[in-house]
């Protein structure tokens, strides 16, 4: 065993130890430009050997080299390397230059590697030093307002939730989200990554770009690279850690206990009831419960992250560990989040034609889930609709119960306490590879990857009982659980892919350059899920929650399975051609058979083109301010199988059974839902790109523009066929869509001695217009809001999921103003809300309502500022949208003692009091709950997202610890965010789906947090 | 020079392994079929398989929200004089109020989702009439699971005709050229209404023919039950009369000796109960597509709010009431049908207006109340109501047939049957004859089968409707009938023509 270890040991470690040999002796110091002093850890090797060194503290080396033909090279991560011939110099004292110029930068697109400047299609790059600047508990967040066209939404602010990534936009009215591809694989999601591991996350936006991906490829590629060691690198370990706190930026200003009691009592007497008699004197009442106060909390969030990195010339390693925990703001540990990540990147040379690789990656997570953005079970919701009069826990320390507060409004910390919701994860992502040198610039690469996820959810439903006296039952049902659940799912996820790519690099004479890439994939995907439940378990403690343990097990399992399967074979191949770095050309067609298409379109086929003119490297251009320019334009097809696995057939389903017999006994009954659809294929997207990308005076300035037209064609959608039928609709590809969108980014970067700065930013104007949604063209509404029903409408002409209702006209001050106006209501007052007649019938009805915002924000940005001096950085970083609407849902105007947002104050109270708060009414009978434009709130928000000040102490004093690095920093997230949202975020995803965005019913907000943390490398 | 070949060849050859291996990829590997399941194409194969597909339609039986709510409580209690919508104020459900005024929106949920559900059984029911006769199976059984499908086809289209009169008549599976099938004559869906009920009446059995275990399924009573109501409608008194005295003379039925137990969890599949909808608690079902549900949200929709954890609908009308003292003293079914202040409402304590809290009625209905005790023990209980919906009683059919016997003039006949309904509660036999026994007739069946989903369609039936519901806005030549719900009018690009006067 220990053999078999040090073995291990040597084979990982055998390649980095450097030898020193030969005869003439070369010294010197290596620096920074511009900064005399020495550089660290920079090294220095002799050309196409392992002879190398690295300098010391005050960047002085000495290196043996065997003869003057020896040709050093001098690097340091950051900085160019630099090539010198050794010739007759015995001392070499070298100036790095900052890597500054993004073009020159090699960036990661589908199955290869491309100079940026020679990239002709749409595709936005973020590197790590952008992800590790600001601590981000996911990786999809160091997308958010980093990128022109990648719009990121964070679906709650409770830790470790998903969110929603959107490349150019959402294009269907079925599932937008992007193909994420980690090393090769293509990954469900991207939340087992540890952000720290990301080398480089690359967006294939244009068509052309993600063409190669086929039938996946339609909503956008997102690549990630995971870090691996680097040639002749110093091995190297790194440890950073941070720890923050967490609390609430905002507190939403509802009634107090007196103002509840006033409305109360008005809203009594104006239903014509005996307002009760507790209120009676409001102002005994005071303030009452804060129970925003109650329910927020301050919670801690950390960090640690171990790694070790190192290479030779002939294998390269990378190790990393980290683990991450993060409490919620709400319920702390009940929506806490901790992911335990660990992984392995490696490649060796094993021969001189061969190479060999791995990547291999682990990641344990739980999430403790609270119900959000609903608003019958959302603590938020709950702490926000629960009358100020009851008390957070009765005398004996028990909680309280409302006896005002309706039906679903439960006390929010109860339910936080009775609420038992635990996701537990471990998934290992593997691959590995070998790579074939056929011949010079002829590679064949052949990969196997398994992306494997067991992952299981834990739920316990206690028994509870809040009333006063427990015989009698008084608390509401709401506030009672009079038995017990337990239910286990179990989930796994198995995916395979094997790929084989050939590549072949050449440049004819000295002008034409040639790429050709020729793939195959086949890849499968497998999902299994169990689940089991029990009720009425002996022992009422979450310890004891096990299937097995109940008095009652005949009447009271459950059980259920599924199991689904999808499988993908594919053929791709790329050409691309310079000519003369100036003009540049790329073709790809990819063709992809997939399980999910129906038997009479197996095959889809996605060809594309783009275009480039680098016109700076023209022989006429002379100037010398621009440094670069490139025009750049694209054409292609992408699909999107994101269809579902059996879309296409009519499955004949169990489950839809009747009970039978004196026992009454479930007996099972089989049935179609659906009638199927052969003919079932993906979407077609159509993507032109134009794109322009700008340098001036040598990278100082870097600017990029691109303008899109998306068409999505072939939309699924279940057009709906008469109910006569019996049976579903089955899906039909029918619907059409439209994004067009302009995205700009600029980014600055100079230095003045030692005072280096960067400043970027980035906006993105985008528009989605349905064009077609099949046959009768039949809007599609979603979006309930309890109060005032669906208020997302998808309809032809019309962006997606923009809200729909009645237009208000200001408040009926009296009863000739009533009867002036269209019939609202038989019980219409004075004080009431006069709606909109829109068709003119006299009648106010549902023809009545129309279009009343928009949840898509005209533009998104993004703005960072970077300030180096001397050891220290400071470093912001502000994101927001523009012209987006949110629908206000968080009160539930269809009960009567529920509370309500100060506003309510201004409530009308008599000719002239108010035109826009109508009169408070138990009854409302004039229905003023209903959907229309006073819920409808402008969204726009501009956010610190990040700030952050570092200092690193300076290498003088660290050179004698032998510590390259150490830099300590401080930081808040979100730290100021301006709004008129009334609401507890503005930043708000969505949860169901593309059809019903910009809805808040308690959406779990954004913790501002303050964190400290340090970087240490040696 | 040789040995730089060989390593190429080598190398090649690794190539050409990897990429026969890649081509050996089979067709196969495309075709992915669900693995739980069975598709169409493999499913009816076997008399296991054929016991499926109707117990399938039968499930459709207890389809009350796909998605909105139907109920037959909502069209044959709320639209009639007998009760009112209720709920928590007006905003609660106010297109139901809107039905109930019979101001007529043509696009609401309930009309959608009874038209749905209708037509799901529908289909259901005829995959089982068009699969079920090529299985090769036991010949008997074959025949009882081809006189259930006929029954529940002949239910759904009794629903649609007495609801929206002359529907599509989609009496087999539609090809998609069919989609657009437009309306028939009320008097075609009535005749296949009568046509299927007959085949079922021919091929079920007895109650007392089938096993204990088959409790809940539908019997040759039923099918002839709900064609003596079919016949009613059609006028045809005097074989409404004769299927009537079948069913009497089957001795499969008799009342039950106490009024007030029929309604009771231990009252559910009694002697009287000829065609009964199954619900039970425990079934785990929850909020939404209730196909897998087992439960009603009946229970939940009818009791009193606040204390009685209700949602406060079908209130009782004082008109409703006031029948009950019609004969000069308080009828006693009165206290089985309605609650009223002071009662005790089972073991949720005493109904006072305190108690339900908000928006307190007079009234609250009784025939679906359920004990706290006799909820669902798990899963969400609301739309895991227990109680049984009991669509045909036998005192249904004694009265029908008093009805029929009177007008084909056998008024002996009709006051027997008529009072043996009175017997049973221990009130007066009537004696009445010519007009005013058929109005004891139609007091009878008011007070009798009150709020169990009967009163407008029996107003309708008998032509009182324009003098009892009048006065709520109701005329004759339009609101006898629905509207054909508006997205099928459109769904089907106008091939539905909507009913006149909507």
């Amino acid at each position: 065993m220990k053999h078999k270890l040090s073995l291990l040991l040597l084979f990982v470690l055998g390649g980095i130890g450097t030898a020193v040999y030969g005869q003439i002796r070369i010294t010197g110091k290596i620096t920074e430009a511009g900064d005399p002093a020495g550089l660290l850890g920079a090294t220095v090797v002799v050309k196409g050997t392992t002879t190398g060194t690295a300098a010391e503290l005050d960047g002085t080396y000495t290196l043996s080299v065997p003869d003057e033909n020896a040709i050093l090279v001098f690097s340091y991560i950051g900085l160019k390397d630099q090539e010198i011939l050794v010739g007759a110099q015995r001392v070499i004292n070298v100036e790095l230059q900052s890597d500054a110029t993004l073009m020159e930068e090699v960036i990661v697109v589908g199955y290869g590697n491309q100079k940026r400047s020679n990239i002709s299609g749409a595709v936005s790059t973020i590197t790590s030093e952008e992800i590790t600047e600001l601590p981000i508990l996911r990786a999809e967040q160091a997308l958010q307002g980093r990128t022109a066209g990648v719009q990121v939404a964070q679906n709650s602010g409770s830790p470790g939730s998903a969110l929603t990534v959107r490349v150019r936009g959402i294009s269907t009215i079925n599932d937008s989200s992007p193909l994420f591809i980690v090393d090769g694989i293509p990954v469900g999601g991207i939340d087992y990554l540890n952000p720290n591991d990301i080398e480089s996350i690359n967006v294939l936006k244009d068509a052309a770009s993600a063409a190669i991906y086929g039938a996946r490829g339609a909503n956008g590629v997102v690549l990630i690279t995971t870090r691996g060691g680097k040639k002749e690198q110093q091995g190297q370990v790194s440890y950073d850690a941070y720890y923050g706190v967490q609390d609430p930026w905002k507190h939403m200003n509802l009634l107090n206990a007196r103002e509840y009691a006033i409305l109360s009592n008005e809203a009594s007497i104006a239903a014509g009831r005996v307002p009760r008699p507790e209120f009676a004197n409001p102002d005994l009442l005071g303030e009452g419960t804060d129970w925003q106060e109650a329910l927020f909390e301050t919670a801690p969030i950390m960090s640690h992250q171990l790694s070790m990195t190192g290479g030779s010339d002939r294998s390269l390693f990378t190790f990393s560990g980290g683990y991450f925990k993060q409490d919620g703001i709400v319920g702390g540990n009940k929506s806490g989040f901790e992911r335990y990540t660990a992984r392995i990147n490696s490649s060796h040379q094993v021969k001189k034609w061969l190479r060999f690789g791995s990547n291999l990656a682990f990641t344990a997570l739980k999430r403790n889930g609270l119900p959000e953005n609903n608003e019958f079970t959302t603590p938020l919701v709950r702490a926000l609709n629960i009358d100020p009069i009851t008390s957070v826990r009765k005398y004996d320390g028990t909680y309280a119960y409302s006896v005002y507060a309706d039906t679903d409004i439960a006390n929010p910390l109860n339910a936080i306490e009775q609420t038992h919701d635990t996701w537990s994860s471990n998934r290992m992502v593997g691959s590995a590879f070998a790579e074939i040198e056929l011949a010079k610039g002829l590679t064949f690469k052949s990969t196997y990857s398994l992306d494997v996820t067991y992952a299981k959810q834990d739920l316990f439903f206690p028994k509870f009982d809040l009333s006063i006296d427990p015989d009698f039952g008084d608390a509401p049902a709401v506030e009672q659980s009079i038995v017990n659940t337990v239910v286990k799912n179990d989930f796994t996820w198995r995916n395979w892919q094997w790929e084989n790519v050939l590549n072949y690099d050449h440049t004819f004479g000295t002008r034409h350059k040639v790429g050709v890439t020729l793939g195959t994939t086949a890849l499968e995907n497998r999902f299994i899920f169990l689940s089991g439940s029990n009720t009425n378990l002996p022992s009422n403690n979450v310890a004891d929650a096990y299937l097995g343990n109940t008095i009652d097990p005949r009447t009271s399992q459950g059980a259920g399975d599924a199991i689904s399967e999808a499988s993908l074979l594919s053929y791709f191949g790329r050409v691309n051609y310079d000519l003369d770095d100036r003009y540049l050309f790329s073709l790809t067609v990819r063709a992809d058979g997939s399980s999910r298409f129906g038997a009479n379109n197996r095959y889809g086929y996605f060809p594309s083109v783009s275009a480039g003119w680098v016109i700076s490297r023209e022989d006429f251009w002379k100037n010398q301010d621009i440094s670069f320019l490139k025009l750049r334009g694209s054409w292609g097809q992408n699909g999107n199988d994101k269809i579902g696995d059996y879309s296409f057939t009519t499955i004949v389903y169990a489950g839809q059974s009747y009970t039978f017999g004196p026992g009454e006994v479930i007996t099972n009954g089989n049935a179609p839902l659906e009638a199927s659809n052969p003919d079932l294929k993906w979407e077609t997207s159509v993507q032109t790109n134009l794109g322009l990308d700008v340098e001036l005076w040598d990278g100082k300035i870097n600017f990029t523009a691109d303008y899109y037209i998306k068409e999505t064609r072939d939309m699924l959608s279940r057009v709906p066929i008469p109910l006569v039928v019996g049976v579903r609709s089955p899906f039909q590809n029918v619907g059409t869509m439209e994004n067009r969108g302009l995205e700009l980014s600029l980014q600055y970067r100079d230095k003045a001695g030692e005072f280096k700065y960067s400043l970027g930013g980035n906006i993105t104007f985008g528009s989605t217009e349905v064009i077609s949604l099949g046959k009768g063209g039949e809007p599609i509404v979603a979006g309930n809001v309890f109060s005032a029903g669906n208020v997302s409408r998808t309809e032809v002409g019309h962006p997606v999921a923009a809200f729909y209702g009645y237009v208000t006209d200001g408040i009926f001050q009296n009863t000739e103003e009533i009867a002036a106006h269209a019939f609202q209501n038989e019980g219409t007052a004075p004080g009431d809300i006069r709606f909109l007649d829109l068709n003119g019938d006299g009648i106010i009805n549902e023809d009545d309502r129309t279009f009343i915002g928009d949840p898509t924000p005209d533009l998104v940005y993004g703005f960072t500022a970077d300030v180096q001096y001397k050891g220290f950085d400071f470093n912001v970083f502000v994101q927001g949208s523009q012209g987006n609407d949110i629908y206000n849902g968080i009160f539930r105007y269809d009960f009567f003692y529920t509370n309500r947002p100060q506003s309510a104050l201004n409530r009308w109270r008599g000719a002239g009091t108010s035109n826009s708060e109508p009169r408070v009414n138990l009854n409302d009978p004039n229905f003023n709950a209903r959907a229309s434009d006073r819920f409808v709130e402008d969204g726009s928000y501009i956010r610190i997202k990040n700030m952050q000040l570092g200092y690193s102490l300076p290498q003088s004093l660290l050179g004698k610890l032998k510590i390259q690095k150490l830099r300590v920093y401080v930081a808040t997230q979100n730290l100021l965010t301006i709004t008129k949202y009334s609401g507890l975020d503005p930043e708000i995803g969505t949860v169901g789906g593309s059809l019903e965005l910009g809805i808040d019913q308690g959406f779990y907000p954004q913790a501002r947090m303050f964190l400290s943390g340090v970087n240490l490398t040696f | 020079m040789k040995r730089i070949k060989m390593i190429t060849v080598s190398r090649i050859g690794i190539v050409a392994l990897l990429v026969v291996a890649l081509a050996s990829c089979k067709k196969e590997f495309l075709e992915r079929n669900p693995i739980v399941g069975s598709t169409l194409d493999n499913y009816y194969k076997t008399e296991s398989d054929a016991i499926s597909a109707i117990n399938a339609t039968y499930a459709t039986l207890q389809f009350e929200l796909t998605p909105g709510g139907h109920f037959r409580w909502f069209w044959g209690d709320i639209m009639s004089d007998d009760s009112e919508k209720g709920g928590s104020g007006d905003n609660d459900q106010p297109l139901l109020a809107a039905l109930e005024n019979f101001q007529g929106p043509t696009n609401t949920e309930y009309l959608e989702s009874e038209w749905a559900a209708d037509y799901e059984g529908i289909y259901r029911a005829n995959v089982v009439l068009e699969k079920v006769p090529g299985i090769a199976m036991n010949e008997q059984l074959k025949q009882r699971i081809l006189g259930e499908a006929y029954f529940i086809r002949a239910w759904f289209f009794y629903n649609l005709v007495t609801i929206f009169g002359g529907v599509p008549l989609a009496d087999h599976v539609l090809a998609p050229s069919e989609y657009n099938m437009p309306r028939a004559t009320e008097e075609e869906v009535w005749a296949l209404v009568e046509s299927d009920l007959r085949a079922a009446a021919d091929r079920l059995p007895l109650r007392s023919g089938y096993a204990a275990a088959d409790l809940g399924r539908i019997t040759k009573g039923a099918a002839q039950a709900l064609l003596v109501k079919t016949l009613l409608w059609k006028k045809n008194w005097a074989e409404a009369k004769t299927i009537a005295e079948v069913i009497i003379n089957s001795g499969e039925y008799t009342l039950v000796p106490e009024y007030k137990d029929i309604f009771t969890t231990a009252g559910e599949n009694n002697a009287e109960s000829i065609f009964e909808i199954q619900y039970m608690t425990e079934s785990g079902g929850n909020w939404g597509y209730n196909s897998n549900n087992e439960g009603t949200f009946t229970n939940v929709f009818q009791r009193a709010r606040g204390q009685f954890e209700g949602y406060g609908f079908n209130i009782p009308t004082q008109n409703f009431v006031d029948e009950f003292f019609k004969e000069g003293f308080e009828d006693p079914r009165l206290a089985s049908t309605v609650f009223r202040e002071g009662d005790q409402m089972g073991d949720r304590g005493i109904f006072t207006k305190e108690a339900v809290g908000g928006d307190a009625h007079d009234f609250y209905p009784k025939k679906f109340f359920n004990n706290k005790s006799e909820e669902a023990s798990f899963g969400d209980p609301n739309p895991n109501g227990g109680t049984n919906d009991r669509v045909i009683r036998y005192a249904d059919v004694l009265l029908m047939h008093a009805e029929a016997s009177y007008h084909v003039g056998s008024e002996g006949a009709a006051r027997q049957s008529l009072n043996q309904v009175r017997d049973r509660v221990k009130i007066a036999e009537v004696t009445v004859s010519g007009p005013a026994l058929l109005e004891a007739i139609y007091h009878e069946r008011r007070v009798e089968l009150g709020l169990e989903g009967h009163r407008f369609f029996d107003l309708v039936r008998t032509g009182q409707a324009a003098a009892a519901l009048g006065g709520l806005g109701y005329i004759d030549n339009i609101h006898r009938v629905m509207p054909i719900p508006q997205s099928q009018i459109q769904a089907t690009n106008g091939a539905l023509v909507q009913n006149p006067g909507y």
